[in-house]
């Protein structure tokens, strides 16, 4: 009988790796959706691996582009020589103005140095990767556990919000993208204080979702963070309406929205590093929550 | 030991210049899959089991530099790599359209498969596939099939380079 059991385990024993292995990979992403601390630390563990290469490779292409860039494209220096002669003159009137403001701007760093007192603290850090795959919008940073940076942290740049970190390793770190499907962001219309959830549509796009159709959004209108979520200080742009729908049936209406920084062109961001109030987050789980029933 | 380290760093090396070569191109939006390349080229030149957990292990890499929480490609390219494996020997794999037709066939059929893992798993709902299939898994998948043959050449003569009689066997394969 064990003997019969033997051949038969070698006759299929490619049947049974295949298996194993496809069972296994499914048993990885059940843990993952559980999220068990053994394979984050397995996944910390193989990105710190990996990430020197990336960042190596990153910083090879970038120097290689910006030579292509500044030394074998030169056939347009003559041109670029008249747009900056232009330019010059701009400049000295425009200086003539920064003079005045100067002033006012004595009076305003006051009021500056209160504002910085209460805003959250933030870390700079390097874009060294995106996603390698085009269904998911990600991309990875060159800080991580070890500089404070932890999962769920805002992550925005000068020009408005960029995302949040998903996974983090000792030094590096991924962040999903407000355009990812995953991706929920709570905000309001900055025009008519209008709440709605901003999520990933893909794409270089966003859309507003729980947007009442009572409330009014027309496209041009600017939305931004509600600070509701937990992760995202209030104010900070996160897109422009490109597209309103109010046709449908229902209780929303339907807007789209681009974001206003350009997440193909990521090179730098700031990672927000105060947590905000423990009761926001709590607030935030409680609606994820319910989109999960959903 | 060769046979083990050298595939494994040219699927890393292949995930690099995904994410950071790639991008860096104008057209953001559709760019040929490497790695599926890659996964699909192991299919010839690999045993099932060895070929099988590198496959496993280039889609675990690849979902840890994604934004995808849950692990889709440690679970679709082994899944990639058997099927291809299947099919190997039934199919004449010789020249540019065959080779463009392997790789759009199982890129689309990757990215359904995808499609309907993220449906059926993740809270959110990606809408109509329609839209999705023309905009975006056609052109993914024909550009990924444009990029095989050229790919599929150079890894050829990179595995004669190094291991001269797996090449043997796989040229009798195909």
């Amino acid at each position: 009988m064990r003997i019969r059991g033997f051949f038969l385990f070698r006759r299929y024993s490619l049947l049974i790796f295949i298996i194993l292995l496809l069972l296994f990979a499914l048993v990885l992403m059940s843990l993952r959706a559980k999220q068990r601390e053994g394979v984050e630390f397995f996944d910390a563990l193989l990105m710190e691996i990996s990430s020197p290469f990336q960042k190596a490779s990153t910083l090879i292409i970038k120097t290689v582009q910006g030579t292509f860039q500044h030394y074998v494209f030169l056939v347009n220096l003559e041109k670029e020589s008249r747009v900056l002669k232009q330019k010059i003159a701009e400049l000295q009137e425009e200086n003539h103005r920064m003079k005045e403001m100067k002033l006012a701007n004595e009076r305003l760093r006051q009021l500056l140095q209160f504002r910085e007192k209460n805003s959250p603290s933030m870390i700079g850090a390097e874009v060294i990767g995106q996603d390698p795959s085009s269904w998911f919008k990600s991309v990875t940073i060159d800080k991580g556990e070890k500089d404070g940076v932890k999962k769920g942290m805002a992550v925005i740049s000068p020009t408005g919000v960029i995302g949040q970190i998903l996974k983090t390793a000792p030094h590096y770190a991924t962040v999903l993208l407000v355009t990812d499907y995953n991706s929920a962001i709570d905000s309001i219309v900055q025009r008519t204080r209008a709440k709605a959830i901003v999520e990933g549509k893909g794409e270089n796009r966003c859309k507003l979702k729980y947007l009442l159709r009572a409330e009014e959004a027309a496209v041009g209108d600017i939305v931004v963070t509600s600070g509701l979520g937990g992760n995202f200080p209030k104010g900070l742009m996160i897109g422009e309406i490109k597209k309103v729908d109010k046709k449908g049936h229902g209780v929303f209406q339907y807007a789209e929205l681009v974001p206003s920084v350009d997440l193909t062109q990521l090179e730098e961001v700031f990672v927000i590093m105060e947590p905000l109030p423990s009761s926001q987050p709590q607030e935030e789980k409680g609606k994820k929550g319910k989109k999960t029933k959903k | 030991m060769r046979r083990i380290l050298l595939p494994l760093l040219a699927g890393i090396l292949f995930l690099i210049l995904q994410t950071a070569w790639l991008p860096s191109f104008p057209i953001h939006r559709i760019r040929p899959d490497l790695l599926l390349i890659f996964t699909l080229y192991l299919a010839f030149l690999f045993p099932p089991i060895f070929g099988g957990l590198l496959a496993f292990l280039m889609g675990y890499l690849m979902d840890l530099f994604s934004g995808n929480a849950l692990g889709f490609y440690t679970f679709s390219r082994p899944l990639v790599f058997f099927v291809a494996q299947f099919f190997k020997e039934r199919f004449y794999l010789e020249g540019f359209s065959f080779q463009f037709l392997f790789a759009f066939v199982f890129g689309m059929l990757e990215g359904i498969l995808i499609f309907i893992l993220m449906n059926a798993l993740q809270p959110f709902s990606l809408g109509n596939f329609v839209p999705l299939f023309f905009t975006f898994l056609l052109p993914q998948s024909f550009f990924t099939g444009l990029a095989t043959p050229l790919l599929f050449w150079l890894f050829q003569k990179g595995s004669s380079l190094l291991f001269r009689q797996p090449e043997k066997k796989m040229k009798e394969r195909v």
